[in-house]
């Protein structure tokens, strides 16, 4: 097998992760945990309705897709046990009139903080129920941060920028990542168990996926999104 | 010919009825000529406008809808509003919020507020399926939240037409959009009711209906009208004229939105019955300068005919009064049709008074020649009328009558003696003297005389000489004992004549006088059996003349050889 080399990336990784963001590493649940590995296959947003000029007429326009949407997922353990998982510290960048990340998933009970790296005012506010602030404005160079307590979806906005939107995804539980842009990814230390894991995108939806993890051992999964066309 | 003989009219009425209708003819012809030119022109006119109206119509349209999506666009791209819907379908996929009521409340605020800048019927904003989240403006009673909006495919476009209860609105809408999502749709609803059309007539300048199927849901028409168009919705043609109540009307079907119908309206008939007054007034000017010019005309032309032919026919009257032909009519030189009438009437005259004088002639001859015959009944008096007739003439002459007289005492002398023809050769050429009942008879011939000249009507002027010519100034005379001046000069004239030349002739039943003697006879009796005025003159013209006219008197065709006796007493006058 190819587990050596596999190892050496990973304890890179884990040394190169420490030396930045020194998060206690959780070496013990490590021991014991499974691993999740898998691929988003994503098909494309199927009910996102083609954006006409208008709704009345069959006038199509196409529409420029900056990002891979499957960097707008977020692959997690939907039943997960709720454990206090240890808060995070994440950032939420104002950049180039966007919120970048545009999906952020955090545990409860983390701070956000929202950098403004633009060279022009940036405001962050939500209306949502879990987290329903406004940071006021602020401009390059300031940062301000908070902390979300209630696991649940919050949408942030920019008073200043009318289509600057972005998600953070407030969960009660680690067993979350975000795949990369080639779609694979990978969630450890997940308690041995039978879950449903979902790959979960705003406008898309879910797709669920059973999975079996077992201790010490690695699970492949293929998901695709959407599930269901509509 | 029956007795209520049509008088033919005068030239002039002619002229001036002919010239006023056929004025009036050409002017019919002219009206009607300009007023089929005006309705095909306002027909034109009003369809090129409406043409027109349509262009205007299409373009303001277009940009209505264009920069109302543009303002409605910026004005959907509030945050507030973003975030609002954003967050309230986002958290609609999780059920059972609590926030949701909240988060629409704000999305209708917001609405609110777009309303506010924005001055339209209604405002909606809905999810991307169609469910109507919230609504504004004035008539957003009909966007409750909660209904889902449906389009028929029909109308369906840029811009559609969406049914709400009662009321067909045209919408448009603009998406909200979050980066590459629409998030939501804000709809601008204009409700299609006679306010919508009103304001369209006013930028169009053109009557507008609104028709959606077989009904005017909007009008700036006249109640009538919109109710005639309701009723023949089917019949309206895309572009053409169409009679609506009995009037004509310019239709033009200018703009569709879904199935609704915009049509253009405009009223052929008024625009045409404007512009045939405005066409009329010159024209009934031109009319009144043509008939006065028309009459003027007639009038002079009338004039011009008819006062020649007038002028001819008055001095033809005056000709015939006269029953004198011998004057020409004059040749006007007004026109060569009257010109020739007048030399045709001269000709005629002409030759009419040819025949006249060849008739006169005939007759005059024949007189003559029974004056002859009479003379020629008995030897002593034959030439006597002959000579009768030079003498007078002589007198007249020497009293500078005119040749008129001088003509008529020629010829009434020459006749003076021819009652005599009905006397008989026995009485007439008695040797001895006549018995009373003899004289009696000759003294009837001046009576007999004027019986037969009167046959003649040209003699009339001849017949006082013949039967006048033995009256005496002392009223001693026969026939009829006139005296002095009441027997005419010619008369008188001829009595001396008569008497000198009686005396100077033999007689059956006595010798010839000297010529002396008989001028000394004259003299004696001058004043009572005479006019002395007559004498003085005859006896002087005598003296002077007397051989020159007896020889003038002798050279006569039917004048006999006169008395030799008189000869030798006229040479030996003369010597």
């Amino acid at each position: 097998m190819s587990g050596t080399p596999r190892a050496r990336v990973l304890l890179t990784a884990a040394v190169v992760a420490i030396g930045l963001a020194a998060p206690p590493p959780p070496s013990v649940q490590a021991q014991a945990g499974a691993r999740i590995r898998g691929h988003v296959r994503f098909a494309g947003p199927p009910n996102r309705r083609p954006l006409a000029a208008t709704a009345y007429s069959r006038r199509i326009t196409t529409p420029s897709a900056p990002q891979p949407a499957v960097l707008s997922v977020v692959v997690y353990v939907k039943d997960a046990p709720k454990r206090s998982a240890a808060p995070m510290r994440a950032a939420m960048r104002q950049e180039g009139e966007a919120f970048v990340p545009a999906v952020l998933p955090i545990t409860a009970g983390s701070t956000v903080d929202f950098p403004n790296e633009d060279d022009y005012f940036h405001n962050v506010f939500s209306l949502s129920r879990g987290a329903s602030f406004d940071l006021g404005r602020y401009p390059q160079g300031q940062s301000r941060s908070r902390v979300f307590e209630t696991p649940g979806l919050v949408k942030v906005f920019c008073h200043l920028h009318a289509h600057m939107h972005g998600v953070i995804l407030v969960l009660d539980h680690p067993y979350f990542t975000k795949p990369a842009a080639d779609g694979t990814f990978s969630i450890d230390n997940v308690p041995p168990g039978r879950y449903d894991l979902a790959a979960w995108h705003e406008r898309v939806g879910e797709a669920v996926s059973p999975v079996a993890a077992r201790a010490g051992e690695t699970t492949d999964l293929e998901i695709a999104l959407p599930v269901i066309v509509e | 010919m029956s007795a209520h003989a049509r008088v033919p009219p005068r030239l002039l009425v002619r002229t001036l009825v002919a010239s006023s209708l056929t004025t009036l003819v050409v002017l019919g012809a002219v009206f009607v000529a300009i007023t089929l030119d005006t309705r095909q022109r306002v027909t034109t006119l009003v369809s090129a406008n409406l043409a027109a109206s349509q262009r205007a119509f299409v373009a303001f349209e277009r940009r209505r809808v264009r920069e109302a999506s543009l303002q409605a666009a910026m004005l959907a791209d509030s945050p507030t509003l973003k975030a609002a819907l954003d967050t309230y379908q986002a958290e609609s996929r999780i059920a059972g919020s609590s926030t949701q009521a909240e988060l629409l409340r704000t999305v209708q605020i917001e609405v609110e507020k777009l309303a506010a800048r924005f001055d339209v019927d209604a405002l909606v904003v809905t999810d991307p399926g169609g469910r109507l989240l919230a609504s504004a403006g004035q008539r957003s009673a009909d966007w409750p939240a909660g209904d889902v909006i449906r389009v028929d495919p029909e109308d369906a476009g840029e811009e559609a037409v969406v049914r709400r209860g009662r009321t067909a609105y045209r919408v448009f809408d603009v998406p909200i959009a979050l980066g590459e999502d629409v998030v939501a749709d804000l709809h601008v609803a204009t409700a299609l009711d006679d306010r919508h059309a009103a304001e369209l007539a006013e930028l169009s300048n053109a009557q507008v209906a609104i028709v959606i199927g077989s009904r005017v849901v909007g009008a700036s028409l006249p109640s009538d009208v919109r109710e005639a168009i309701a009723a023949g919705t089917d019949t309206l043609p895309a572009d053409g004229e169409v009679t609506l109540n009995r009037k004509p009307y310019a239709v033009r079907r200018v703009f569709t939105v879904g199935s609704a119908r915009f049509y253009a309206v405009d009223s052929i008939g008024a625009a045409r019955s404007s512009a045939t007054r405005r066409a009329f007034l010159p024209l009934a000017w031109i009319a009144c300068g043509a008939l006065v010019l028309a009459v003027a005309g007639s009038l002079w032309l009338a004039q011009s005919v008819a006062r020649p032919i007038d002028a001819l026919s008055h001095r033809l009257d005056r000709m015939a009064a006269a029953q004198r032909f011998d004057q020409p009519l004059p040749v006007s030189g007004t026109s060569r049709e009257v010109d020739t009438l007048a030399r045709t009437a001269n000709a005629l005259m002409k030759s009419l008074a040819k025949a006249e004088s060849a008739t006169q002639e005939a007759y005059v001859g024949a007189i003559k020649a029974l004056a002859a015959a009479l003379d020629a009944r008995d030897r002593y008096t034959a030439g006597h009328s002959a000579r009768v007739s030079a003498f007078s003439v002589m007198a007249g002459r020497a009293l500078n009558l005119p040749d008129e007289d001088i003509e008529v005492l020629r010829l009434g002398a020459l006749l003076h003696d021819i009652g005599k023809i009905g006397i008989s050769d026995r009485v007439l050429t008695k040797a001895g003297p006549l018995t009373k009942e003899e004289y009696d008879l000759v003294k009837q011939h001046p009576i007999v005389g004027a019986h037969i000249l009167k046959q003649v009507p040209h003699l009339a002027p001849h017949i006082p000489v013949v039967e006048l010519h033995h009256e005496r100034p002392d009223g001693r005379g026969y026939p009829y004992g006139l005296q002095n001046d009441a027997t005419p000069l010619l008369a008188r004239i001829v009595h001396v004549a008569d008497a000198f030349d009686a005396m100077t002739s033999a007689r059956s039943y006595r010798s010839a006088q000297p010529v002396q003697s008989a001028i000394a006879e004259l003299w004696r009796h001058a004043g009572t059996q005479f006019d002395a005025r007559i004498v003085e003159a005859f006896v002087g013209a005598f003296s002077a003349s007397g051989a020159a006219v007896l020889h003038e008197a002798w050279r006569e065709p039917d004048a006999h050889a006169p008395a030799p006796s008189l000869l030798r007493a006229v040479g030996g006058g003369l010597a």
